[in-house]
């Protein structure tokens, strides 16, 4: 551990808001685009919303996992609250996760948007399209619901990238105050 | 873990999920309109997604153009002998016309339109992501008069309704949705039915006409048209036509396969219809 002086301290506070600042333009980047254009598209803000939660408390996770179930919500149409529990839920058990068990890796990231995704795509078909009965409604897990998830789990990748890069540059190392460092040493 | 399950950030945490779920609770029985946090998310997003948009639908229409060269290609060699085959019908041109002349004064729909109360022309600043029904974004809401179930029109026919009302946003149901049913009669043979969208006919841009006498006199091209049986939908108005006709897998009625007379997917703007004669005002009480 090193130890953190004055000027280190500044630095972290400027480098913390700025990373926060990137954070929030990218999830407000993903949430205009959910509506551009009639085309396919992966629910970007499920990546987004995991790889915060990868990086930050249990508390924190929670309010971005609200916020990106916020923002599915009015992009898709669906009753407003109803992807914001679901996420809320899954960032706090992903935060978890990460701190306890997993390590940040390419691989669990996809794995777990992908888990995500299947199960937020799959009580999404069931709520709005199975239970009410419409003919054919497999046809919207086939064509809609499965091709959305490949593309939200393909998606990780990239979302992936960019966040290890500004986590990269902007996430605190682990450092120590003056004061930390001497009760540390006299315990 | 267990420190977790005790500590003070769980309890909030227990209490956001709580929050949310009220908010959720909350949003039911809003009937059709939007909660006010949801209206300003929308209101200061939209111009942003209005620009996205416009990008994403020009990128589309250039992707297009490079993937679909062959399928244009054909098209186009297919369109050249349509307009030799047209040129020779264009001798027929003007009794086609003074028949067409007949038939609109037959239909009058124009001019039995003239009680409509028309909004100002609303533009699509987005469509609803990954919906198969093509439901859309208009950039105009409650501040515009607009309320939740107000028919959606083009001049080439009925889109959809309003669902879902901000203070300068709502989203439009189309008439591809299962969840709307428009009441409607076909005006060459005065067949009447339901319009209500199928998950199948709605991936390849189509609705359907169900529950018909199984008796009728449908047949491919003929134009369906709104009927004033609901008090939903101003009555005349284009719906679209015939492509195909059938028995229910019941027997006991006909449906009909309706190519609508708007291109959903191709829409830039629309107009909303806020009042009508024999508009029945309980859809609108909240």
């Amino acid at each position: 551990m090193r130890i953190k002086t004055t000027r280190e301290k500044r630095i972290l506070i400027v480098k913390t808001t700025f990373r926060w600042f990137l954070y929030l333009l990218i999830v407000f980047l993903c949430f205009i685009t959910m509506n551009a254009g009639t085309f396919m598209r992966p629910m970007l803000l499920i990546p987004v919303a995991l790889c915060i939660s990868s990086n930050t408390g249990e508390f924190r996770s929670a309010i971005i996992g609200a916020v990106c179930g916020f923002m599915i919500d009015l992009s898709c149409d669906k009753l407003l609250g109803y992807n914001a529990v679901i996420l809320c839920i899954f960032c706090v058990i992903i935060s978890l996760s990460y701190s306890l068990i997993l390590r940040h890796r390419l691989a669990n990231t996809l794995i777990i948007t992908a888990v995500v995704s299947t199960i937020q795509g799959v009580l999404d078909y069931n709520f709005y399209y199975d239970i009410w009965g419409y003919e054919n409604s497999s046809l919207i897990l086939k064509k809609y619901t499965f091709p959305v998830i490949a593309l939200t789990t393909a998606s990780a990748v990239v979302v992936y990238a960019v966040f290890s890069l500004i986590n990269k540059f902007l996430m605190p190392k682990p450092h120590l105050t003056i004061e930390e460092a001497i009760k540390n040493y006299e315990e | 873990m267990h420190d977790f399950f005790k500590s003070f950030r769980f309890k909030a945490i227990l209490v956001l999920i709580a929050f949310l779920i009220g908010v959720m609770i909350f949003a039911v029985t809003k009937g059709g309109y939007s909660l006010s946090g949801a209206s300003v998310v929308n209101t200061v997003t939209k111009p942003f997604k209005s620009i996205s948009n416009t990008i994403a639908l020009k990128i589309e229409a250039n992707l297009d153009k490079i993937t679909n060269a062959t399928e244009y290609y054909n098209e186009n060699q297919r369109l050249r002998d349509q307009i030799g085959m047209l040129n020779d019908k264009l001798a027929d041109y003007h009794e086609k016309t003074a028949e067409l002349e007949e038939l609109r004064k037959y239909l009058g729909i124009k001019d039995k339109h003239e009680d409509m109360v028309l909004s100002e022309p609303c533009k699509v600043i987005g469509f609803t992501a990954n919906d198969p029904f093509k439901s859309f974004i208009i950039d105009k809401g409650s501040d515009n008069g607009i309320k939740p179930y107000c028919p959606v029109i083009t001049t080439e026919g009925l889109v959809g309704i309003t669902v879902e009302v901000s203070a300068d946003t709502s989203v439009v149901r189309t008439l591809l949705s299962p969840d709307l049913s428009i009441a409607a009669v076909s005006v060459n043979s005065g067949d009447t039915g339901i319009v209500e969208g199928t998950i199948s006919l709605a991936m390849d841009n189509r609705t359907k006409l169900i529950h018909v006498p199984k008796e009728n006199g449908l047949s491919v091209g003929q134009l369906i048209t709104t009927t004033d049986n609901s008090g939903l939908f101003p009555r005349g108005y284009s719906i679209g036509t015939v492509t195909e006709t059938g028995v229910d897998t019941s027997g006991l009625s006909s449906y009909a396969v309706i190519k609508p007379a708007v291109r959903i997917e191709k829409l830039t703007s629309v107009m909303v219809v806020t009042d009508f004669n024999g508009k029945d005002s309980s859809y609108y009480e909240n």
